[in-house]
């Protein structure tokens, strides 16, 4: 499962997790949904970029 | 003392300050991040856990939950009579459910209407086929000294005004800086050829621009008696509220000073 929070400066980011994985799975260009998302910060954008759902 | 708000939303407060110097700003940063006190999930009670992930993680997971916090509701627990934890100074959450399910932050019932998670869309723990989990966790009043998931603050930071000089007797308008500068600071004008500072609260004082400069044209400098100041809140409180909420715990610090002296 994802983080709760980003792991560098606490922001809730898992919360936008689920529509960040629905919106680029339909092929939305991921940079973009980021913008859309409000997460500015790279420590905040690679939590989501790099994240892989295991289980 | 000039303040100046730049942006504000219910997620950020921008402002400039003018005519403080370094040790107020950054007692006020301080005292927002680790000491205005917020709601977050302290105990955790299981009744039932089926599912994979272990009590104590969930348990973790469950306390990094931003809460809406009111400090008119709630006491801290130190000023309580009870021994651990009461009505008065804690909020009940349960979360009940039954797989196949992921359980979200949203689905946490809160004793009292008032006091609820931030967002209702964190994925707190996957239930698959058959598994059942239940659980009551009591949130607390706590400060970001005491652990982080109390700071109500996500990004709270202040930086020097930028000042930029150029002087335009050795700038020959060759458009360096405005290339290399990694925030976009300036723009060359090829009409007037010339350089022009069109962002200037955005500059990071990397200097990459007067270092690059083939003239040295430009000086970067920070005014050391004005600053511009970020709060990020995470929810608990508007950003504002933290700001204010600072303000008081610093001058109740000031006081207790001069109640010793």
């Amino acid at each position: 499962m994802i983080p709760i929070r980003c792991l560098s400066c606490g922001k809730v980011v898992s919360a936008y997790f689920d529509e960040y994985q629905k919106r680029v799975q339909d092929g939305e260009d991921s940079k973009k949904v980021l913008d859309d998302l409000g997460l500015k910060r790279y420590c905040c954008r690679r939590m989501l970029i790099a994240h892989v759902e295991v289980w | 003392m000039e303040i100046e708000i730049k942006n504000q939303d219910d997620q950020e407060l921008v402002f400039t300050i003018e005519g403080a110097d370094v040790s107020l700003v950054n007692a006020l940063r301080r005292i927002a991040t680790v000491e205005v006190p917020t709601l977050a999930i302290e105990t955790v009670q299981f009744t039932r856990n089926d599912a994979r992930i272990f009590d104590e993680a969930l348990a973790h997971r469950l306390g990094l939950v931003p809460i809406i916090t009111d400090l008119e509701v709630v006491i801290p627990q130190e000023e309580c009579d009870c021994e651990d934890y009461c009505s008065r100074c804690s909020v009940s959450f349960t979360l009940k459910g039954k797989g196949p399910k992921t359980l979200y932050s949203g689905d946490l019932k809160s004793s009292d209407p008032q006091i609820k998670p931030v967002l209702d869309t964190i994925p707190l723990v996957k239930l698959r086929e058959g598994e059942e989990l239940e659980l009551e966790a009591i949130a607390q009043l706590g400060t970001g000294s005491q652990h982080a998931k109390w700071q109500p603050t996500t990004s709270c930071a202040y930086k020097h005004y930028p000042q930029i000089t150029i002087d335009l007797d050795k700038c020959e308008a060759c458009g360096l800086c405005a290339d290399q500068c990694p925030r976009s600071v300036y723009r060359l004008d090829e009409k007037e050829n010339k350089i022009e500072v069109v962002d200037l609260e955005n500059c990071s004082m990397c200097n990459t621009c007067s270092k690059d400069c083939p003239n040295q044209a430009i000086t970067v400098e920070g005014l050391r008696d004005k600053f511009i100041f970020r709060i990020e809140s995470d929810g608990s409180f508007p950003p504002k509220e933290i700001l204010s909420l600072a303000c008081d715990l610093l001058s109740l610090k000031a006081d207790t000073i001069l109640d010793f002296l």
